[in-house]
């Protein structure tokens, strides 16, 4: 009778003690010389392996940042929370590092299914959010800053140069994922509107270790190049599978927009030698702010560790979050996404130049056309001047015509 | 004529890749009745294995013998997870015995924290093997490319059935296992060591998915999930097929693999996940101990 | 003798005090934030899944790895219901993506708000209810039931990822707002406190239903298939109806959780229905202590409060091992889980200490 009034006095007390651990633990605030900034990616589950990355570039830029002096007078503290690969995990995460941790913004996601849990988040609490992955468009949130490319800044450019590179036969193969589909969408317009043909579509699961079956509805298809919109593990397995069958560039050229310096290390660049891909910036793109953002990277992670489009975009992020604070000489989400709108506020970029775009939230920025070499480098064959953002694509006539642009719900 | 010879080889080959990856399972649920959950990190850790040889191979011995690592690897992956085996067998599973469902849960446990070391060891993002020269390239007969690769895993499928099948069935030691097995108590009787033949089998069960691990670094992404991404295929086989019996796993994995590429050729990916899932619930339905069973008079199976 | 009779209610019930006044605690600043009353309130979505979850295994011991399905039903049901709402029936933004012009039939009767709570629950209980028919109904059981319902689950979600026209895809459907308004920031606390308290409600009233389920010959009559199904089957009983009905019931707490969660976290995404958020579902119950109630809402609270506070910043690589341990050592050492430990190696524990003592 006694262990039971003692059982549950401890389960009472346990029960505080825990509630108090996670409410107030990490409610201690009020140094005057930093400032909290938040980090959301996944540390664990199947999409650690893209997330890493990014993650680091961030790190990398906020101690740069604070080497230098900080924001304001202010050292940037961070805070980090794992976001598990679920999207609920980053929805609640997001709100934690908001509402209890009192961060002034949030570096954060990559899965567009993350990005769009957290969107209401942000919006509600007037927070900021900075994405660093080039994604399928159809959004502009106030609370969110996008720094990696629209799709008029990767896709529409690419299948362009590959129409006037002759190429007649597309084939659309993606993962079974919103990024993949809104872009074939996007896609199948656009090449209406050039008059080459899609000669088929095809989408894997995003945990596809057997690609058999597609490659052969792809020989069946006969296609001259293959847009790739598949993302993370997939890539490997395809392109593994690809080469098992003495398929190279020659045989089947493939464009892709999710294969980046990291996913080719992964893959083997004996395997990816000749392919295309598309992106803003590449490792070996050409600018002293490049050679110092490589150097500095490795310095902090280690020699054989490569540089990417998104870790680059997230690298931006922190910079762009810097000049918008010192603009509005402010902290506080509001007055800083304020200061965005007014526009004026730009970076010298390891990619060049980037503007970040007042309406849109997007940041304007060069469109570059990669071949890989056998060394896995990725050297651009081909760069646009800065392209404006146009999430929605309304300035592109096929794309109003195909009535692609989504309602508001 | 060519498309249906693709459609045939790449059913063999889906189809022996997923009996490769439920051998193992096959011996330790079909036979022990353990529900290993982390044996798909056991196959993670034999794909980390194919990339540390590989590594070995690169930086200390001449190039002329690279190729070679293979071998190698797939010796050093057996040899690695038959220990991990004997470990987790001695610590964990010897205890829970008899309780099916507890070992479900225990070595999901385990299985999260071999995710998280190869995290911790290797990094969050994926590595890449090289395949051995002699794999690169693929036979051409009528217009269809068979890739060595997979002819190569059809020779190790049959390769470890043999092996599987004269260690059950024509050595002593299987013997003894399948007496333990099937009347643990008789056995003991009998003289046999059966903590010994546990650990052994379990140890043994484990060493195949680190062989299976070497396969598949082949042929996708070598990262903290690979194993996920197999496992429920692997224990879904081997139930479809019938637990205890070799011959149905064989069975269990063709179905799933002949059925997922023929549905495939008509429908989407994740359709056709759903249908092959589908059909092995009504398949179920029909013959709950699966397609081949052992006959016993036993009441509670 | 009340603690000993009584000793599970009172846990249950001091829980519940802790619950209801949350919303003090917020207000006297021992709780810093809303956002964590939030997650308190998706916590009390996953205590009623773990109470369903516990019937079917902790009382007949039917393992089912697959109640995630149930879940991220309820989830969607109550999901497309609110979107419906906000949107007044038109059609959402993936399903336009997916080349729709029209709302799918499939979605039509959740314009209406009794039939989208009927459905809510019909769905899940008809889907359970002809699984558990066929599958109770030829004695597939053990293990066969639980990679049975894996594979379920697994089908489920390839068809929701595939389906994105219908389903959102992987996205889901997102930005929703509950069915009390919108719930985030302090200018919403009251909204917030309504569909709190709503939820202790329901959780209570599961509880107390489960309760008295199990504590009638019904509820020894579910041990009873739990330790001998055959010797049940001897005695007289249609022991797959009892089977059938107890895991129906849970698919349906399993659908109230997945909707009452929706309304907290203003998102569903198939991830809920995946084998390992299924199994770590299982998890909560294990830890807290299976064959009591009361043990599987404190599992689901300390596991996913632990979760909550521990797997950031540094803490995450020692977290995920932490967790691992954690299943292992429970699962091995204590059967019972924490309600096990508290019940049956403290006294040992005291009276081995009291002995020791009288022998010194």
């Amino acid at each position: 009778m006694k262990i039971w009034k003692k059982a549950t006095a401890m389960l009472l007390t346990g029960a505080i003690a825990v509630g108090c651990l996670a409410g107030c633990g990490s409610s201690s605030s009020g140094e005057d010389e930093s400032v909290k900034v938040g980090i959301l990616y996944s540390a664990t589950g199947s999409m650690a392996i893209s997330e890493g990355a990014v993650r680091d570039a961030e790190v990398l830029a906020i101690q740069e940042i604070n080497e230098a002096g900080g924001v304001l007078g202010k050292q940037i503290e961070y805070v980090e929370e794992d976001g598990a690969s679920e999207p609920s995990t980053f929805a609640t995460k997001a709100e934690k590092l908001i509402d209890q941790d009192k961060v002034k913004t949030v570096f954060g996601c990559w899965t567009s299914a993350s990005r769009k849990a957290v969107k209401p988040v942000f919006e509600e609490y007037g927070n900021l959010l900075w994405y660093p992955v080039q994604y399928e468009g159809m959004e502009s949130s106030s609370n969110i800053v996008y720094t990696g490319a629209a799709p008029n800044q990767q896709i529409v450019p690419a299948i362009e140069y590959l129409v006037e590179q002759g190429y007649k036969k597309f084939f659309l193969l993606g993962s079974d994922y919103v990024f993949p589909r809104t872009a074939n969408m996007i896609i199948n317009a656009q090449c209406e509107a050039l008059g080459v043909e899609v000669v088929g579509e095809e989408y894997a699961q995003m945990d596809q270790t057997d690609f058999g079956s597609i490659i052969s509805k792809i020989e069946a298809a006969a296609p001259d190049v293959i847009i790739n919109t598949l993302n993370g593990t997939g890539n490997v397995s395809f392109f593994k599978q690809m080469d098992e069958k003495n398929y190279s560039a020659d045989d089947y050229m493939t464009m892709s927009f999710s294969i980046a310096e990291e996913e080719v290390a992964t893959i083997g660049a004996d395997i990816l030698k000749d392919h295309m891909v598309s992106w803003n910036y590449y490792m070996t793109t050409d600018t002293p702010e490049n050679e110092a953002f490589v150097k500095a990277y490795q310095d902090a992670y280690g020699s054989d560790r490569v540089t990417s489009d998104p870790a680059e975009a997230a690298y931006d992020a922190v910079y762009l979050w810097k000049a918008a604070v010192e603009k509005a000489n402010s902290f506080e989400p509001a007055d800083v996404i304020s200061a965005i709108e007014e526009g004026g506020i730009t970076f010298d970029a390891p990619e060049g130049t980037v503007e970040l775009n007042a309406d849109n939230h997007h940041l304007v920025k060069p469109v570059r056309i990669g071949v890989i070499d056998e060394n896995g480098a990725i050297n651009a064959v081909e760069e646009t001047d800065p392209v404006e953002p146009d999430p929605y694509l309304t300035t592109y006539d096929w794309a109003v015509a195909a009535n692609i642009q989504p309602i508001e719900d | 004529m060519v498309q249906f010879m693709n459609t045939v080889f790449n059913g063999v080959s889906l189809s022996s890749i997923i009996l490769l990856t439920s051998l193992g399972l096959a011996i330790t649920f079909g036979l022990m009745r353990v529900i290993n959950m982390a044996h798909g990190e056991f196959l993670m850790i034999g794909a980390y294995m194919t990339y540390v040889v590989q590594n070995i191979f690169a930086k200390f011995l001449p190039e002329s013998v690279f190729s070679l690592y293979y071998f190698v690897a797939i010796l050093a992956a057996f040899a690695v997870t038959f220990l991990l085996g004997a470990l987790m067998e001695r610590f964990i599973i010897s205890k829970l015995y008899g309780r099916e469902i507890d070992s479900l849960l225990a070595t999901w446990g385990i299985s999260l924290i071999l995710q998280q070391a190869a995290r911790s060891i290797f990094g969050m993002q994926g590595v890449n093997v090289t395949a051995p020269s002699f794999l690169n390239g693929g036979l051409e007969i009528g217009g269809c490319t068979f890739s060595y690769n997979r002819l190569f895993i059809l020779v190790m499928v049959v390769a470890c059935m043999l092996l599987v099948w004269y260690i059950m069935y024509k050595s002593n030691f299987g013997k003894q296992m399948r007496a333990v097995m099937q009347n643990r108590s008789m056995a003991q009787c009998m003289g046999i060591n059966s903590k010994k033949v546990d650990m052994i089998t379990f140890s043994f069960g484990s060493g195949l998915a680190g062989i299976a691990g070497c396969s598949v670094a082949l042929l996708g992404s070598i990262d903290s999930t690979i194993g996920q991404s197999y496992i429920v295929n692997s224990f879904i086989a081997v139930v479809l097929g019938g637990v205890g019996k070799l011959i149905g796993t064989v069975f269990g994995s063709s179905i799933i693999g002949f059925a997922s590429i023929g549905i495939e050729n008509y429908t989407s990916a994740s359709i056709a996940k759903a249908a092959v899932l589908f059909i092995v619930i009504v398949v179920l339905q029909f013959r709950p101990q699966g397609l081949f069973t052992i006959k016993s008079r036993k009441l509670d199976e | 003798m009340i603690w000993k009779k009584q000793g599970y209610n009172i846990c249950f019930a001091v829980i519940v005090l802790i619950l209801a006044l949350m919303p003090l605690f917020l207000s006297v600043g021992m709780i810093s934030s809303s956002s964590f009353v939030l997650f308190i309130g998706k916590c009390m979505a996953y205590a009623i899944v773990a109470i369903g979850l516990d019937l079917i295994w902790g009382y007949t011991g039917i393992l089912s790895l697959g109640h995630g399905l149930y879940f991220a039903l309820g989830g969607y049901a109550m999901a497309m219901f609110l979107k419906l709402q906000a949107t007044n029936g038109q059609i959402t933004s993936f399903m336009q993506t997916g080349g729709m012009t029209e709302l799918p039939l499939v979605w039509k009767p959740f314009l209406s708000t009794p039939l989208a709570m009927v459905l809510t629950i019909a769905v899940p209980a008809v889907l359970a209810g002809v699984i558990g028919y066929f599958i109770f109904r030829n004695r597939i059981k053990g293990v066969y039931f639980s990679i049975i319902s894996q594979a379920l689950t697994w089908a489920a979600y390839s068809l929701f990822t595939g389906l994105q026209s219908y389903t959102g895809g992987n996205v889901g459907i997102t930005e929703i707002t509950s069915i009390v308004g919108s719930i985030k920031g302090d200018a919403n606390r009251a909204h917030m406190f309504t569909l709190f308290y709503a939820s202790l409600a329901i959780l209570v009233l599961i509880y107390m239903l489960s309760y008295y389920l199990t504590h009638k010959k019904f509820g020894k009559l579910l041990i009873a298939i739990r330790d001998g199904e055959n010797r049940t089957y001897f005695s007289g009983y249609c022991v797959s109806r009892y089977k059938n009905f107890i895991y129906v019931l849970s698919a349906i707490f399993a659908a109230i959780a997945g909707a009452i969660f929706v309304n907290f976290n203003g998102s569903i995404t198939p991830t809920q229905m995946t084998i390992s958020y299924s199994i770590t579902m299982v998890i909560w119950v294990a830890v807290g202590g299976r064959g009591t109630l009361v043990g599987a809402v404190i599992g689901a609270f300390l596991i996913n409060l632990c979760d909550y506070s521990f797997s950031s910043g540094t803490m995450v690589e020692i977290w995920q091992y932490i967790l691992g341990a954690i299943f292992v050592v429970t699962i091995l050492f204590f059967k019972g889980g924490l309600v096990g430990i508290v019940r049956d190696q403290l006294p040992e524990l005291t009276r081995k200490l009291k002995h020791k003592r009288e022998a010194n």
